[in-house]
C-alpha cells in the first residue's frame, strides 16, 4: 500500500475505474508442452491440498454435528455413522438461536451501514484536504485500528450502563460503528485518492457543491471501493466477539457469544454450538465466493497498491 | 477543498470517534490511575497500577508469549502467503473457486473457527488429528494442556484465521505487476526464484509492508482464539496480553479494573512502538500528497 510505506506508484499505470475493475485481464498465453503440463498439475494437486487443509476444521465439524449425539465427541473417533440431524432440532428447539441470529445480522448489516454513512464523505473529505489536520487524522486512524479492544469496550461498558443501554443492539451497534471507523476511513480515503482531482474541478466549474460532486461523481465511480470497504465492515462486524461479549449480556448476545458460552458445557450442548456454527458458516461460505471477485478487484484497483 | 466543506464532510465521523473512541481511551488512561470498581468512581493511587503490572511474573510471560506468537505469525503469513498467492494467481478458470474456497476460515468467526480447530487436536472431544498423529507416530502428545503442544495449536489456528486474508491482498497486488517487467526479466535469462526474490517481491514490498502491518496488529490482539483452544491458558503460560488483561479486569473474582487499564496504556504504547516505522510512511505520504 502506497499510502503506508511511501513507496512510489508505478508511473504510466493507467488507474481502473469503476467496471473497468471487474473485467477479467487479457489471458497470457499458456505456455505448451508436456513440462508445462506436467507443472500445472503439480500445482494443482499442491493447491487442492491446501484447500483441503484449510477446510478440514469446517469439513470435521459438519461430521461432528450430523453424528448422532452420543457418539459425536468419543475418543477415538467415529468415521462411519448414520446421519443424524438431532444437534439441529435440539438447537432449535431448546435456544433462542434465531434471535441470536438475528441479533447477528442486525447489528451487522446496521453497523456497516452507518459506518458507510460516516466513513465516505470522511475519506473523501481527508483525501481533497492536504494538511496536517489529515495528516494527524490518518495516524490517529492507524493507531486506533491497532488499539486494543478493552481500552475502549471497558469504558463502554461502564457508560452504557450508566446511560441505560447496556444489553441493547444499540449499544453494539454504536461501539461497532466506531471501532470499524478508522479502517473505513483509511482504505475508502485511498479508493479516493487514486481518482484525479481534476474531475472535482470540473464538476465543480459546472455548478456541483462539494456534497453534489461526493454523491453525484464520486460515489458512482467509487462502486468496487464502497463495495470492498462494506464487505470489510461486514465481516469485521459480523465476526467481533469481544465487544459484544462484554457490552451484552441475556438479551441480545451475538451468535459467537452463544457458541462461546457453550464452550465450557456438557457434550450435548457443545453439539449445538457445533450445529450453531454450521448454521453461521454455510451463508458466510456463499458469501466468500460472490465477495472474493469483488474484494480482488477492489484492492488491486486503490487501497495496496505497492 | 475549503474549511467549512471539510467540517461538514469529515465532522460527523470525527464526532463519532471522539465520543465513542477518543473519550473511552482517555477514561481508560485514567483509570489506569486508580483504583476503581465498577459503576464508582475511583480513587487516585499513582503508578501503583503500573508497578503491580511490572512485578507480576504473569504480565510479563504474557508480552513474551504475545511477541513471540506475532513475529512466527507475521513470518509465516507473508512467505505461505506469497507462495499461495503465486500458485493462485497462476491459476485461470479455476481461479475464483479456490479463491472462494480458500476464503472459507477467513470469513467464519474467529471465536468459531477456533472451536472448530479444537475438535481436531482436543483428545475430550474425540480430536481426530491428535488421534491420528498418535497412530502414525504413537506419541501421546497434551495438545491441550502441555505448554509447547498448545502453542503450536494456537499459532497454527492463528495461522489458518489468517493466511486468506494474507493471500487475498497479496494476489491483489500481483494484479499491478507489469507482465512486461517479467518477460524482460526472463528474456535476460533469470531463473523461476531469482524472478520472484528480485523482480516481483521488490515490486509489491508495499503489499507485504502492508500484510505485515495488518498481521502484526491482530495477532498482538490475540484473545478469541485462546478461549476454545487454551482452556488452561494461565496454568501452562499461554496467555496473551488481551487474555490477562480480561482475566484481571472483567473475570468473576479479578474485578481490577485499574490493573486491567494500566496494562491497555502498557499494551498501546507496545502497539504504537510496533508501527513506528508504519506511521512515519503514513505522515510522510500525506504531506507530500
Amino acid at each position: 500500500m502506497s499510502t503506508l510505506t511511501g513507496a512510489t506508484e508505478s508511473a504510466g499505470e493507467a488507474v481502473p475505474l469503476a467496471d473497468d475493475v471487474l473485467q477479467p485481464r487479457p489471458r497470457r498465453r499458456r505456455a505448451g508442452g508436456e513440462g508445462a503440463a506436467g507443472r500445472r498439475f503439480m500445482v494443482g494437486g499442491l493447491l487442492l491440498l491446501v484447500c483441503w487443509a484449510m477446510l478440514s476444521p469446517v469439513l470435521w465439524t459438519a461430521m461432528v454435528v450430523t453424528k448422532p449425539t452420543s457418539i459425536a465427541f468419543i475418543n477415538p473417533p467415529q468415521f462411519t455413522y448414520h446421519p443424524s440431524l438431532d444437534a439441529f432440532v435440539n438447537l432449535w428447539q431448546t435456544t433462542d438461536f434465531y434471535s441470536y441470529l438475528s441479533n447477528t445480522v442486525v447489528v451487522a448489516v446496521v453497523s456497516t451501514l452507518f459506518a458507510l454513512l460516516l466513513g465516505v464523505p470522511a475519506a473523501y473529505a481527508l483525501s481533497r484536504f492536504p494538511s496536517w489536520i489529515s495528516v494527524v487524522l490518518l495516524v490517529a486512524a492507524l493507531v486506533f485500528r491497532a488499539l486494543p479492544r478493552f481500552a475502549v469496550v471497558l469504558p463502554m461498558y461502564d457508560i452504557s450502563r450508566s446511560l441505560g443501554i447496556y444489553d441493547t443492539k444499540i449499544a453494539v451497534v454504536a461501539a461497532l460503528v466506531a471501532i470499524n471507523q478508522p479502517f473505513s476511513i483509511w482504505l475508502l480515503r485511498n479508493f479516493f485518492a487514486e481518482i484525479p482531482q481534476q474531475l472535482d474541478e470540473a464538476a465543480m466549474l459546472d455548478g456541483c457543491s462539494r456534497v453534489q460532486v461526493l454523491w453525484r461523481v464520486m460515489v458512482p465511480l467509487m462502486g468496487p471501493g464502497i463495495l470492498t470497504a462494506g464487505i470489510f465492515m461486514f465481516l469485521f462486524a459480523f465476526q467481533e466477539y469481544l465487544t459484544a461479549l462484554i457490552l451484552t449480556d441475556v438479551h441480545s448476545p451475538t451468535v459467537p457469544v452463544f457458541i462461546a458460552t457453550q464452550l465450557g458445557q456438557t457434550l450435548p450442548l457443545l453439539q449445538q454450538a457445533g450445529a450453531a456454527s454450521m448454521l453461521l458458516t454455510l451463508p458466510v461460505i456463499a458469501f466468500a465466493f460472490i465477495a472474493q471477485r469483488y474484494l480482488v478487484a477492489g484492492l488491486s484497483a486503490g487501497s495496496v497498491k505497492g | 477543498m475549503r474549511r467549512r466543506e471539510f467540517a461538514v464532510l469529515a465532522g460527523p465521523s470525527i464526532l463519532v470517534m471522539v465520543g465513542l473512541l477518543v473519550l473511552p481511551l482517555v477514561r481508560t488512561i485514567e483509570w489506569s490511575f486508580q483504583k476503581v470498581d465498577y459503576g464508582s468512581p475511583g480513587s487516585f493511587v499513582g503508578l501503583d497500577n503500573y508497578q503491580e503490572a511490572f512485578s507480576d511474573p504473569r504480565f510479563g510471560k504474557a508480552v513474551i508469549f504475545t511477541v513471540i506468537l506475532t513475529l512466527i505469525v507475521t513470518a509465516v503469513l507473508l512467505v505461505a502467503g506469497y507462495v499461495l498467492a503465486v500458485l493462485v494467481n497462476g491459476l485461470h478458470r479455476a481461479k475464483p473457486y479456490v479463491l472462494g474456497l480458500l476464503l472459507v476460515p477467513y470469513v467464519i468467526p474467529q471465536i468459531v473457527g477456533a472451536t472448530m480447530f479444537s475438535w481436531l487436536f482436543n483428545p475430550n472431544y474425540g480430536g481426530v488429528l491428535s488421534y491420528l498423529i498418535e497412530k502414525l507416530t504413537g506419541a501421546h502428545i497434551l495438545w491441550m494442556s502441555e505448554t509447547w503442544p498448545n502453542r503450536v495449536v494456537v499459532s497454527l489456528d492463528v495461522i489458518w484465521a489468517m493466511l486468506p486474508f494474507a493471500m487475498l491482498i497479496i494476489v491483489a497486488g500481483l494484479q499491478g505487476v507489469s507482465d512486461e517487467m517479467i518477460e524482460a526479466a526472463r528474456i535476460d535469462g533469470a531463473s523461476t526464484l531469482r524472478l520472484h526474490l528480485s523482480v516481483i517481491v521488490p515490486s509489491i514490498r508495499g503489499v507485504l509492508g502492508f500484510v505485515a502491518l495488518i498481521s502484526i496488529m491482530d495477532v498482538v490482539r490475540t484473545f478469541d482464539a485462546l478461549v476454545p483452544l487454551s482452556p488452561q491458558a494461565v496454568q501452562i503460560g499461554n496467555e496473551s496480553i488481551m487474555l490477562y488483561i480480561y482475566n484481571v479486569a472483567f473475570q468473576n473474582g479479578g474485578q481490577n479494573l485499574g490493573l486491567g487499564s494500566a496494562i491497555d496504556v502498557l499494551l498501546i504504547l507496545l502497539i504504537v512502538v510496533l508501527l513506528l516505522p508504519f506511521i512515519r510512511g503514513v505522515a510522510k505520504e500525506t504531506r507530500a500528497g
